[in-house]
């Protein structure tokens, strides 16, 4: 292996092996934006004053996400002779007087906020880390790092195996390293599962210069963070995947694009690239072998079609992140009219691993079409909103049961969006598929990118979809009018429909915009009206309900529910009248009333008087012409 | 945020960047971290330093949610458009703050006080729901805390 590279690994594991041994004890506190959320940076700073404090023999580290994103601040505990980990959670500031006193003053362990031992032996009140729910069949290859290392310290990185892929693909040809990369097997994970291998192999054979790549790490779709986990917590994997790209693709530089509303992970990634160019891994002539790469951060600006990889492109060498006209594709004309190859974070962080340990090691952990682990987020209404890795193969439902935590409150699964506003809706008789690529295709709709939200009764299918396609419509770059108009038009459609105004002929409006919006130039276009389409298969009846029936099973639409007083002896009823924000909640001669053209269903007045206000129906069915007939008028 | 910066001062702040190399974001960015807004002056600075036109950089400008043309309010509150949240009772909760400021969604005070726009999810959904304010994360929030926490948003100062 390159001479340069194994100094500089063998004096990172030195350093690594230094800290290892230190004989102090390890605080390592995930720092990253969910725990942030949840108070991560006073926890962090509590424990470095009180260490300083009272001069413990202890170091305070950061590091990435367990995944456990509910539960921040989640703090590993080493001991002074690092025989035993244990993991705590929920460590906030006002904690940290009594955890310090306890984990490393008395060195003991404290149970009631332990989630598991990581390293040495169960106790009788604290079970393995392993053993959790929430930690059982999940693979972590991609984030094997995160909580041990620190993300900010290439040291770290690099004597945890890092970069020794990269070490490995200086010694192959472009043409090796390609064939490794279409024997492991890897789809890629933006959402479309195309090999990686094959794209790289379209970039290799393109005949001009010089030719790009670009990280896809705009991570529009809300409710998944997955990108977000890797960049903060292990930047470096990416920075290694689009080197050994780089090697494989034969390009010269590569941007990373990361939406602005990811502000710590442009910083981590910002550091990472200053530190691998310190050390010689980027730049010209790298590690004296002759590689020229040079690597940037790019920041977006809030623009969900920036996230498709010609709008993208658009946005980096041009004004405005319009999505081009494929043909060309990126390979043929990118960047700067330039071959270009687009992956998403996760595609390029599984590379350094399949270098490092092999195609054979790395697909062998599936027996799926997929190969490999994939991360997933859930949100929603779960018990637990958290970061998983898994190997492809598990169904829909042990997400949701196993590592979701069920759904609140013990009710059923209404419903759930697999991955994306444009991945479309599925009803929770569906939990039986797995989170492969397959199934979702099938119903013309797509898994996306590994951020699935979880709805139960509470959520009007309706709203949601209203909701979706408006997102789309707000977010379409308006280059083609079947796009931005035809997704105006659905939106109108829908309002109308949750304002009690719905007609028979909205389901036809509606099927004729799901086969009009097929037509856009972008998939973002192409895909905006998923939602709906999946939808009316699936939850039919609710669309049929609020169009004929004028109901929202839901409660949830503006038009066709009403709020009313049901006990005028109930309490609460002073407070209902004193946080409506808009006076509806009145009372005449001691009677208690909501005035109806005043309400904006808001619902505080029920959070103060549940018992004293319902939510009630406000229309009467629209009679239809059969149902008319029947009854002779 | 303060005064008007001066012409000279807008070419200073944007002599780095080149044209043709995918400088107009990254010189946006740099005048909105400078100034909190991206002025007319700007652009049109930012328009000759890349050998371009005015109206070409207003393009980007306005295709960006991120980019404003107007100083940010001293208080601004984003409110998370995300699906957790909107799952969670997002949607009530902005028409009751909406109410309370009596202002549209990307509307700020007259006085420039307190402002509510939209924000996008950034996958802290388990503080569902939420707002930010100036930055920070307000979360768990039931619609009565919003509507208390934008009165006192309205009436603080007085
Ligand atoms: C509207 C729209 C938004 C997209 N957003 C993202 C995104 O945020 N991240 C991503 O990796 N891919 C996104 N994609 C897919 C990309 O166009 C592209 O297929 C992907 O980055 C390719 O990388 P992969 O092969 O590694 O998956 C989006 C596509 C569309 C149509
Ligand atoms: S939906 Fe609001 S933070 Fe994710």
């Amino acid at each position: 292996m390159n001479v340069e590279l194994v100094n500089l690994r063998g004096a990172a594991r030195e350093k690594w092996a230094a800290e290892m041994n230190s004989g102090r004890v390890r605080l390592n506190v995930t720092l990253d934006t969910s725990s942030i959320a949840r108070g991560a940076e006073d926890t962090l700073a509590a424990l470095r004053n009180g260490v300083a404090a009272n001069k413990l023999a202890a170091d305070v580290n950061i590091t990435g996400s367990w995944g456990f994103c509910w539960m921040e601040p989640c703090v590993a505990v080493r001991s002074s002779a690092g025989t035993k980990t244990v993991l705590y959670a929920n460590v906030t500031a006002d904690r940290v007087e009594e955890f310090l006193d306890r984990v490393v003053v008395q060195g003991q362990d404290m149970p009631e906020l332990a989630l598991g031992i990581v390293e040495g032996n169960a106790t009788a009140e604290i079970p393995l880390l392993a053993d959790h729910p929430f930690m059982k069949g999940q693979v972590r290859r991609l984030m094997a790092n995160l909580g041990f290392t620190d993300p900010e310290n290439i040291d770290h990185y690099m004597a945890n195996g890092g970069y020794e892929g990269f070490g490995k693909a200086l010694e192959m040809d472009a043409e090796a390293i390609i064939k490794e990369m279409l024997d492991s097997g890897l789809g890629g994970r933006g959402g479309g599962g195309f090999p990686a291998g094959r794209k790289w192999d379209f970039l290799r054979s393109a005949n001009a210069d010089p030719r790009y790549l670009i990280c896809n790490a705009d991570e529009g779709d809300p409710g998944a963070w997955v990108n977000r986990v890797l960049m903060e917590g292990d930047p470096h994997l990416i920075v290694e995947g689009m080197l050994i790209a780089a090697l494989g693709a034969k390009a010269r530089a590569g941007y990373i694009y990361i939406r602005y509303e990811y502000p710590l992970a442009i910083d981590r990634m910002r550091k990472a690239i200053a530190d691998a160019y310190a050390k010689g891994l980027l730049g010209e002539n790298i590690l004296g072998t002759g590689l020229d790469f040079d690597l940037y951060v790019f920041k977006g600006a809030g623009a969900y079609v920036c996230g498709e990889e010609t709008g993208l492109i658009n946005s980096i060498d041009s004004y405005r992140g319009m999505p081009r006209i494929k043909p060309p594709f990126p390979a043929q004309a990118g960047l700067w009219n330039k071959p270009t190859n687009v992956n998403n974070v996760e595609s390029y962080a599984n590379a350094p691993l399949i270098m490092r340990n092999g195609a054979a090691w790395w697909s062998g952990v599936s027996d799926e079409k997929e190969k490999g682990t994939k991360m997933f987020t859930f949100s929603g209404s779960v018990n637990w909103q958290g970061c998983i890795e898994i190997p492809f193969g598990p169904t829909v439902r042990t997400a949701l049961d196993q590592y979701a935590g069920g759904m609140k409150g013990g009710k059923a699964c209404k419903g759930f969006q697999p991955g994306g506003p444009l991945s479309g809706m599925l009803n929770g008789r569906e939990l039986d598929l797995t989170l492969t690529l397959d199934p979702y295709r099938g119903k013309g709709m797509f898994l996306g990118s590994g951020g699935i939200v979880f709805f139960d009764d509470s959520a009007c299918v309706i709203d949601m979809c209203k909701f979706f396609v408006a997102f789309c419509e707000d977010e379409s770059c308006g280059r083609c009018t079947t796009c931005h108009g035809g997704s105006q038009r659905a939106v109108e459609v829908m309002r109308r429909i949750q304002a009690g105004g719905g007609r028979e002929a909205d389901i036809d409006n509606l099927e004729k915009l799901i086969q009009t919006l097929v037509w856009s130039n972008c998939l973002h276009g192409q895909f905006t009206m998923t939602t709906v389409k999946t939808s009316l298969k699936e939850f039919r009846d609710e669309w049929v309900e609020h169009i004929v029936d004028k109901r929202c099973r839901a409660g949830v639409c503006e038009g066709l529910i009403q709020y009313r007083v049901r006990s005028q002896t109930a309490s609460g009823l002073e407070e209902a009248a004193a946080i409506c924000p808009t006076g509806a909640v009145q009372q005449e001669r001691g009677q208690w009333f909501i005035d109806d053209g005043l309400c904006i269903r808001c619902g505080a007045c029920k959070e103060q008087s549940p018992d004293g206000l319902e939510v009630v129906p406000r229309l009467a069915a629209t009679p239809t012409l059969a149902a008319a007939t029947a009854a002779g008028g | 945020m303060s005064a008007e910066p001066s012409a000279q001062e807008l070419r200073d702040l944007v002599a780095e960047f080149e044209p043709n190399k995918g400088h107009v974001m990254p010189a946006l960015h740099k005048v909105q971290e400078t100034y909190g807004y991206i002025s007319r002056p700007a652009i049109e600075a930012i328009a000759r330093q890349l050998n371009t036109t005015p109206a070409l950089v207003y393009g980007a400008v306005s295709f960006y949610s991120d980019f404003r043309t107007h100083p940010p309010a001293q208080t601004e509150i984003a409110w998370c458009s995300g699906p957790a949240c909107r799952l969670a009772g997002g949607d009530r909760i902005r028409e009751a703050m909406q109410a309370t400021l009596e202002l549209p969604l990307g509307g700020e005070s007259d006085d420039h006080r307190y402002g509510i726009h939209v924000g996008q999810c950034n996958g802290t959904c388990s503080e569902a729901p939420q707002v930010w304010l100036n930055g920070q994360v307000v979360g768990n929030l039931t619609v009565s805390k919003a509507i208390e926490m934008a009165r006192e948003i309205r009436g603080g100062g007085e």
